[in-house]
């Protein structure tokens, strides 16, 4: 295990990855992973470790969606947190 | 593990149906533990099919080594080739090829062949000691089978006992660690010959003349003109007409053909296998899809797959039988091919619900045999009196036409008690046995009729006086008035909704006669269709074995109910029930399934739309999006604007290719397109003719695009070949290769995801030669500035370059001027050519071309001319990164034309006119990167002029942007006159880095068909271009004109006089030269020696050499240009069939090569296969009939040991 002041490149990655999503819990994400479903739309709920529990509204199949997921954040290769001013995810039906 | 089987060859009658049709001359491979049992069976059955009597299965595990002892007891030499596996070549080959050791087996004679199952799937075999296509021939007579590799460690039991078994068509497939599942196999073959009863050909009742020749499954068809016999004698199907109950068990019970049983929800896997000689068949099964390449889960998901003799594809459908959805009932298996499917390639899946014990019977009172239950599934509900499970729940009567649905039909009957029982809980019109539709999900609904009316196909007015097509109900008045031009119905949604159509018949109930028809009372109509999820038993719009006919009469509506569960491509629809006479007016049409939250809008008004064949889709997640649909068609029964039918068949109701072709209604033949100096140079360019009446799909500079592929009628094969635009073949794989080109046939669909890198015209066209001049093609128009009646996608930015106005048709045409780059782009290469005319030897028996064009370097042209290089087609490399100039001469002399007055009598075409042969020439680039506007190498829509003419020079600029490998070079100046003459030849996009060099002598070379690619990153390379082509007019050494392909057939006392189709005219080749095997026949009558270089001599196609394991890489490619497709097999090697895609399928042969085809085969474990075995190995046709023979075959030498004249890998 590397001193804290010695993280690799990736630990730093991870741990900044993480301080994203606990700063924009209770705000809406977009996310997309490698593995299916491959898409996550909804509201982050909370962060333990490296988990992030989501409200998904929408994914790619609509059979998972209206239910909590909990992704693995480091499994998750583009994201956007909605902010104040941002650009905001849209509301997708259908 | 080691297996052991005896097999014997055996001559064999062969009864294909309950009719008692048969072929005399039959003959099988069979285990000897069956070979009395089998002959007694046939002695005493002359007339009724006998079960044993099927083409020979047998399995082995991945990894084993089989043994087979082959005894033959036919009258001449036959053998076993396996492909797909590894073995000796020169102890068990099944051929006498080359300087091998001869391992076909003389009557009564034995060989033991060993072969190591190396993987998983199927190794089609069948004897190359008979290669003849005629009657007298092995192969057309039955003479193949196949042998199923398994899984380690499985083993397979019967169906129905429960046993173990040795052999047999169907087997269940069990494994210690996976699933169980049912295999069946599902063998097509063709032009098998067959008798009647009476032993004389059989005939068709309708038309009173001879019917098509066979075309079944496992040795099994059930044909219409057979059943429709018992309709006109009165024995059953009172009140019928006959296509429409073609396949109702109701009035004729189960037919002779594969039945494939099993329960809902059971794991499957279809062998589909090409046994046959001739035709690209369609495999289509209702209800299921799968994905193409079952090894690649991110293939294509399909539901039809086209098939080429001795080719083979795995079919595992997805959620087992009965899909998703969980839809019992009879899902037809077939042909789609409807020439084929009428004349009985056909068989069902049947989907039980209740556990078969041997104890029920169907409802004409024949025993449902025992199926025994996977063992790792639970059995299904035992049949009780309330709940007696399929087909016995519905209430149809036996030899009547099955009865109609509950529910669905307006107006219709409701539940009986029986059928209430095995409903779903909310049944309704449209979803009653099973339900597709989750809860909750938005319901979509559509009002759709199928009306009749006239269609005018082109400018000139040919027509279809009686045009059937399907429109929403809200387009009908406007569509009948002439106010909205028809085209095939395109319905768009989203994925995720319940897609509800409630569909009227407005067809009147007769289709006259005329000289393509007779008169059929097509008095119910419906709409089949495809990919989506759905209860077959109500929504098939078919009438299939024991289900119910869910068609409807005139003036009648039925709900059908379809969930879209994902994006799907289109989905084809047609009618089902009077396919055959009722299609080709164009009774087809799609829907497309986009990805969810997607909407649409009219390309030109921005305002909303649920329909039509181009329009524009948004999205708020993934790129906006042009989107169009191109439909095929051939047998399009036209007349012209005098009222004369345009190529009519010998007489109506004759399947043997009637009529022209279309595209969505439409076509643009090019005989029509000569203008005042009559070149047919410029027969693709606006200026002067105005735009194509075809589709042209409009778009902006750099808009996504993709296109629908799909072929809505009626029998043949169709290459769609997009010039300047790639797409990526699996499009949900981005390890895909990329391709511009796609062989279709009937009900297949595809989508091309592409977009316009700049402006321009690209050409769009289905290219083989015939379809060409009657038509097949239009244009996608990128514009570069804004126009008025085009919206711009929401999420692309206003297009504002100033390119200047949109041309027009009266302005002159411009000449397509190449800027200089200043600086010169860097790495450049530089190529100048020459176009000119020469005469080619074909091979040593005489067979030539005296007036052959070529391209060539302008450094060989001389040594071309004097006769010191016999020519071959030019093959030029580049890598990766390079720009390439190419300067193109012409020197094409017009005397040297054969046909100067512009009629080109053979190889011919449909619909000949005159088309005096262009001086003008050009080179037409596949996959590189090129400016459509400049160096496209044609002469297209408002881009300028493109060809060279005489004495001129023009230069092309193309840039290497991927290591494509092959890509075909062509010309496209004189679709008629240029490239069935050698008019092409191959540009090898290599690795950044590569350098060529001449294998014998490893100096760099320029050109050549043979070559060592050395790469500092890569290991040395065999690499040889082998380009497959057809339509060649060939003389013999008397300068007599070889009619091909009847010259070429052996063992024909008497060549049959009858027409070749137009597409099967003409002569075949490798790179100029072919060995038509009937030239050594005639040399020496020995037919299992005709490929040995013992007996003859080395044929005159490409001779490839090297050492056993060292890397080689065929670039195989198929330039020119007949309809009729060629199966490409490569002895004892196999290849990626994707060389880009790792977890592509390994396969030893390519089917369906057409026009514009290329592949490129990375031979694994190197020349001589995984074991590195030395020998002789044969590349050839896979087509027995008009392909072989036509001398399409050559050697592979891999040597053991070192030779003086070709230096090994690695030396320098």
């Amino acid at each position: 295990m590397n001193h804290p002041r010695q993280q690799s490149v990736l630990q730093q990655r991870d741990q900044a990855m993480i301080d994203e999503f606990v700063a924009g819990v209770g705000r809406r994400v977009f996310i997309l992973t490698p593995s299916f479903p491959f898409l996550f739309i909804g509201k982050i709920l909370k962060v333990i470790d490296d988990i992030a529990t989501i409200d998904v509204e929408t994914t790619s199949v609509a059979q998972l969606e209206e239910k909590v997921w909990n992704v693995h954040i480091h499994s998750i290769e583009v994201f956007y947190i909605e902010s104040i001013g941002g650009r905001k995810i849209p509301d997708l039906e259908g | 593990m080691k297996r052991c089987y005896h097999v014997v060859a055996i001559p064999i009658r062969i009864v294909v149906n309950t009719f008692g049709d048969y072929n005399p001359n039959g003959y099988m491979y069979v285990l000897k533990e069956n070979e009395s049992k089998v002959r007694e069976l046939v002695r005493k059955n002359p007339f009724t099919p006998v079960d044993l009597v099927q083409p020979l299965v047998i399995r082995a595990n991945e990894g084993d080594e089989v043994e087979i002892l082959f005894e033959n007891k036919v009258h001449f030499n036959t053998g076993m080739h396996f492909q797909d596996v590894s073995y000796d070549v020169q102890e068990a080959d099944g051929a006498a090829v080359g300087l091998n050791e001869d391992t076909t087996v003389a009557p009564g004679e034995k060989i033991v062949y060993r072969i190591i199952a190396d993987q998983e799937g199927i190794s089609y075999f069948s004897d190359l000691g008979n290669p003849s296509s005629s009657e007298e021939g092995s192969n057309g007579n039955g003479l193949f089978g196949a042998l199923f590799v398994q899984k380690r460690f499985s083993w397979w039991t019967d169906p129905v006992t429960g046993k173990t078994i040795n052999s047999g068509v169907d087997a269940d497939i069990h494994h210690p660690l996976l699933p169980s599942h049912r295999e069946y196999a599902w063998i097509f073959h063709d032009e098998m010959e067959i008798n009647d009863l009476t032993g004389n050909n059989p005939v068709d009742p309708m038309t009173n003349q001879e019917t098509e020749s066979f075309h079944g499954v496992n040795y099994r068809y059930e044909p219409l003109h057979r059943r429709q016999q018992l309709i006109e004698e009165g024995v059953v199907g009172p009140g019928t007409d006959g296509e429409e109950v073609h396949h109702d068990s109701w009035v004729f019970g189960d037919p002779a053909s594969p039945i494939l049983k099993g329960y809902v929800g059971d794991p499957a896997r279809i062998q589909l296998v090409h046994g046959g000689v001739k035709e690209t068949h369609v495999f289509h099964y209702h209800v299921h899809q799968w994905l193409s390449d079952q090894s690649n889960i991110e293939s294509n998901i399909i539901d039809a797959q086209a098939v080429s003799p001795q080719s083979n594809y795995t079919i595992d459908p997805l959620y087992g039988l009965g899909s998703l959805q969980g839809s019992y009932g009879d899902a037809i298996v077939h042909c789609h091919l409807y020439p084929h499917f009428m004349v009985g390639m056909w068989g069902m899946n049947r989907v039980f619900d209740t556990l078969q014990d041997g104890s029920q019977c169907y409802p004409n009172g024949e025993k449902i045999k025992a199926l025994q239950p996977l063992p790792d599934r639970p059995a299904p509900p035992a049949p009780t009196k309330e709940r007696p499970g399929f087909p016995n729940f519905i209430p149809g009567k036996v030899g009547y036409k099955a009865p109609r649905p509950p529910l669905g039909i307006k107006g219709g009957r409701g539940l009986t008690e029986l059928e209430a029982n095995a409903a779903v809980p909310n049944a309704r019109p449209g979803a009653v046995f099973s339900d597709p539709t989750p809860p909750g999900t938005k319901v979509i609904e559509f009002n759709v009729s199928l009306i009749e009316l006239p269609i005018v196909y082109n400018k000139q007015g040919w027509n279809d006086p009686k045009g059937r097509i399907y429109v929403k109900d809200e387009d009908k008045e406007d569509v009948l008035a002439g106010r909205k031009d028809p085209e095939p119905l395109v319905i768009h949604t989203p994925a995720n909704v319940a897609i509800r159509v409630h569909f009227t018949n407005c067809l009147p109930s007769v289709l006259d006669g005329d000289a393509f028809q007779l008169v059929t009372r097509t008095y119910e109509s419906g709409m089949h269709i495809h990919f989506v999820k759905f209860d077959q038993l109500v929504c098939d719009g078919s009438n299939i074995g024991w289900n119910y006919d869910t068609s409807v009469l005139p003036g009648q509506t039925i709900t059908y109910e379809y969930f879209a569960d994902v994006e799907l491509k289109a989905w084809f629809f047609h009618d089902h029930i009077f396919a055959v006479v009722d299609q080709p007016h164009g009774v087809f049409g799609s829907g497309v399934v986009h990805s969810r939250f997607s909407s649409f809008f009219d390309s030109e008004t921005g305002e909303t739309v649920d329909h039509g064949t181009q329009i524009s889709v948004t999205n708020p997640l993934i790129p906006d999006y042009r989107d169009l649909a191109l439909f095929a068609q051939d047998f399009a029964l036209l007349f012209d604007a005098k009222g004369n039918p345009i190529q009519p068949p010998a007489f109506p109701g004759s399947q043997d290719d009637p009529g022209v072709f279309g595209v969505n209604y439409k076509n643009e033949p090019l005989q029509f397109r000569l203008g005042k100096d009559c070149d047919p140079a410029f027969s693709f360019s606006s200026f002067e003719h105005g735009d194509p009446i075809t589709p042209i799909l409009r778009a902006y500079e750099g808009d996504p695009i993709r296109i629908r592929l799909l072929q809505g009628a009626q029998e043949e094969s169709h290459s769609f070949n997009v010039h300047g635009l790639k797409w990526l073949e699996e499009r949900a794989d981005l390890d895909s290769k990329l391709d511009d080109q796609r062989h279709v046939g009937i009900s297949e669909s595809f989508t091309f995801e592409s977009y316009l890198p700049r402006s321009g015209d690209y050409l769009w066209a289905f290219e083989t030669e015939e379809d060409l001049w009657n038509g097949l093609w239009g244009l996608i128009r990128a514009y570069g500035q804004k126009v008025p009646d085009l919206v711009k996608l929401p999420d692309r930015p206003i297009p504002n370059i100033p390119t200047g106005a949109v041309p027009d048709v009266c302005d002159p045409r411009p000449d397509a001027k190449l800027k200089k780059l200043n600086p010169p782009p860097s790495p450049l290469k530089t190529f100048d050519i020459v176009a000119f005319q020469v005469p080619i030897q074909y091979n040593s028996y005489g067979d030539h071309d005296p007036y052959a064009i070529v391209f060539a370097l302008r450094e060989d042209q001389e040594a071309i001319l004097k006769g010191k290089k016999n020519p071959e087609p030019l093959v030029i490399r580049a890598n990766v990164g390079d720009t390439v100039e190419v300067t193109l001469t012409s020197e094409l002399k017009r005397e040297l034309f054969p046909f100067q007055d512009g009629i080109y009598p053979y190889p011919d075409v449909k619909e000949q006119a005159c088309y005096p042969p262009s001086l003008r020439i050009s080179l037409h680039p596949q996959l590189i990167d090129f400016d459509v506007k400049t160096s496209s190498g044609e002469t297209v829509g408002f881009n300028g002029d493109q060809t060279v003419g005489p004495g001129e020079k023009r230069t092309y600029r193309w840039f290497v942007d991927s290591a494509h490998g092959a890509c075909g070079l062509w010309d496209m100046a004189d679709i008629r006159n240029h490239k069935s003459q050698g008019a092409f030849g191959a540009f090898i996009a290599e690795p950044r880095g590569s350098t060529y060099h001449d294998p014998y002598s490893l100096c760099q070379i320029k050109t050549g068909a043979r070559a060592v690619i050395r790469n500092p990153f890569l290991p040395d390379i065999r690499e040889f271009v082998l380009i497959m082509h057809d339509g060649v007019r060939l003389l013999d050494k008397c300068d007599q004109v070889i009619v091909d392909p009847v010259a070429s057939v052996l063992l024909e006392d008497e060549p049959e006089e009858e027409s070749v189709d137009t597409y099967d005219q003409g002569s075949h080749a490798f790179n100029y030269r072919n060995e038509r095997l009937i030239n050594r026949y005639n040399e020496k009558p020995v037919l299992h020696q005709l490929f040995s270089s013992k007996t003859f001599r080395d044929p005159a196609t490409p001779l490839l050499e090297a050492y056993a394991g060292e890397p080689v890489t065929i670039r195989y490619l198929y330039p020119a240009e007949r309809r009729r497709t060629q199966t490409f097999h490569f002895h004892g090697h196999q290849w990626r069939s994707d060389v880009k895609d790792v977890d592509s399928r390994i396969d030893s042969t390519i089917g369906y090569t057409v026009t514009g085809k290329k592949q490129d085969l990375e031979l694994i474990g190197g020349a001589g296969g995984i074991k590195r075995y030395p020998g002789d190995y044969m590349y050839r046709s896979g087509n027995i009939q008009w392909g072989i023979e036509k001398g399409l075959w050559g050697i592979f030498r891999v040597y053991e040991y070192l030779q003086e004249h070709l230096p090994p890998l690695g030396e320098d």
